[in-house]
């Protein structure tokens, strides 16, 4: 269950990751700047159960995936270029679960021996062929684990129009064998950006 | 295979994990992910916690060992230098105009004919540094000393570009080389790179509009501050443009696959595009 204190979405967590703000020991999850705080504004029944391992691609500097250590068991955080991951890493010192993998989402064949199942693989990278890299990583997910897609529309193909970008994309996953549960644009929070959820059957 | 080895080759040290992956090439289509007992049944964890504290001693190791390659790769010291290069320029700009307006504001006297950043700028604010009020002249002496170092770090970028990326910059001069490398992402990004992209590199804004609603497409980007594209007649522009960008193409791929100067390849380009430009050619 995601913990809110009156409407506010936190994270029970050691603070001062990124100078988030702090009600008591809970750390205010900003939708403004994370998309999956953002989904959950805007659909409640988005969960991270806590005995869950997740894999995240496209960690960045680890704003999002320190609020995800917070919920889950374990992350597998999987981050490319060198600056964010130096972030990434100071982030992954002070928490536990987090286990920081520089490498190429595009690439999972080099990091996958460090992997294990997952219960959900959450992507955010900023690529052309964002299903792609999604299917590619569906070896790790578990029976009945989910794929949350954060799709960055104008990352894929500025000529096409965002819903024509998220209807190929839906229509991708499915062709790979995952159900799209719900599918959710993240506006007011972040512009041409649609959260896509799926389920694998 | 799995981060802690197969058959009797079996650790969970860092050193060992990073030797074992540098080379690691999956078959992701008959993959099974490790399952974490299997390491507890061979009795090097007691735990999932400490099989945890494992696999992320290991991935934490390999992080830094990657990023310490990273910034040892040769561009990047180059891309940072042009990068502060180019925003000096936004902040000498930027205060040289308000700096200007303030002086106006103030001088009613003053000839409209200096306003705007261009050549007479670069007057105004030395005689600014004289005549102004005390904290003018403050601001202007600032702004002075920081087109002087801006002036040094320019050398400093064509110099260390012309080791960086020689062939690169044996075509169009290191600044313009360096910029390009640096608007690309990096020399690694810039040769994966087609001509025509590089051909448009600075020039996004007119590119997409193109794309999206079929306005006139854009003939050069950065290529532009070479003189041999804003020195040719209108006429050839944009073929010159077109084939330096390609030649620019190759030198990238000298420059990060075998990185030394190939002075039979820039002579046949330079001849190749000053053929473009008739008698105008240097």
């Amino acid at each position: 269950m995601m913990i809110a204190i009156d409407g506010t979405l936190v994270s029970k967590g050691k603070g001062g990751v990124y100078g988030e703000r702090m009600i008591g020991e809970y750390r205010v999850w900003d939708p403004y700047r994370s998309k999956l705080a953002a989904l959950w504004y805007l659909d409640h029944s988005t969960d991270l159960p806590g005995d869950s391992v997740v894999l995240y691609l496209g960690a960045a500097n680890g704003t999002t995936v320190s609020h995800v250590a917070d919920y889950a068991e374990a992350v597998y955080a999987v981050e490319f270029a060198p600056r964010p991951m130096q972030d990434l890493l100071m982030v992954a010192k002070s928490r536990k679960n987090i286990v920081p993998i520089y490498g190429d989402a595009t690439q999972p064949q080099r990091y996958a021996p460090l992997l294990e199942p997952v219960d959900l693989v959450y992507q955010d990278v900023a690529q052309p062929n964002q299903a792609a890299i999604a299917i590619r990583h569906l070896p790790f997910l578990r029976e009945g684990g989910e794929v949350i897609l954060m799709l960055k529309t104008r990352s894929v193909d500025i000529r096409k129009s965002p819903e024509e970008v998220f209807a190929d994309t839906c229509r991708e996953l499915e062709d790979a064998g995952l159900s799209v549960v719900k599918s959710v644009w993240l506006l007011p929070y972040h512009a041409d950006h649609a959260a896509i959820v799926c389920k694998r059957v | 295979m799995y981060w802690y080895g197969a058959g009797t080759n079996i650790s969970t040290d860092p050193a060992d994990v990073a030797a074992r992956l540098r080379t690691a090439k999956t078959n992701m289509a008959e993959y099974n992910p490790c399952d974490w007992r299997q390491l507890q049944q061979l009795g090097l964890v007691k735990d999932r916690q400490e099989y945890l504290e494992a696999v992320r001693s290991a991935a934490i190791y390999m992080a830094e060992e990657g990023i310490a390659a990273a910034a040892q790769e040769k561009d990047v010291e180059l891309l940072q230098m042009v990068r502060t290069l180019d925003e000096m320029d936004t902040v000498i700009n930027l205060l040289t105009e308000r700096l200007i307006d303030w002086y106006i504001s103030i001088t009613p006297s003053f000839s409209r004919k200096y306003r705007g950043s261009g050549a007479g700028a670069a007057r105004l604010v030395p005689m600014i540094g004289k005549k102004g009020t005390e904290p003018m002249k403050k601001v202007a002496r600032e702004i002075l000393s920081m087109s002087a170092a801006r002036t040094n770090l320019m050398k400093e970028v064509s110099r260390k570009a012309v080791v960086v990326i020689p062939n690169m910059s044996a075509l169009v001069g290191g600044l313009v080389a360096a910029r390009l490398m640096s608007r690309a992402g990096g020399l690694a990004a810039v040769a994966k790179m087609p001509g025509s992209s590089i051909q448009v590199i600075g020039a996004e804004g007119a590119l997409f509009s193109h794309i999206r609603t079929g306005t006139p497409s854009p003939k050069h980007g950065i290529v532009f501050q070479h003189r041999r594209v804003h020195n040719a007649p209108r006429e050839v522009r944009g073929s010159v443009a077109r084939a330096l960008a390609a030649k620019l193409a190759i030198a990238a791929r000298l420059d990060y696959y075998r990185g030394e100067l190939d002075t039979e390849f820039v002579d046949a380009a330079n001849a190749r595009i000053d053929g473009l430009m008739g008698k105008e050619g240097a």
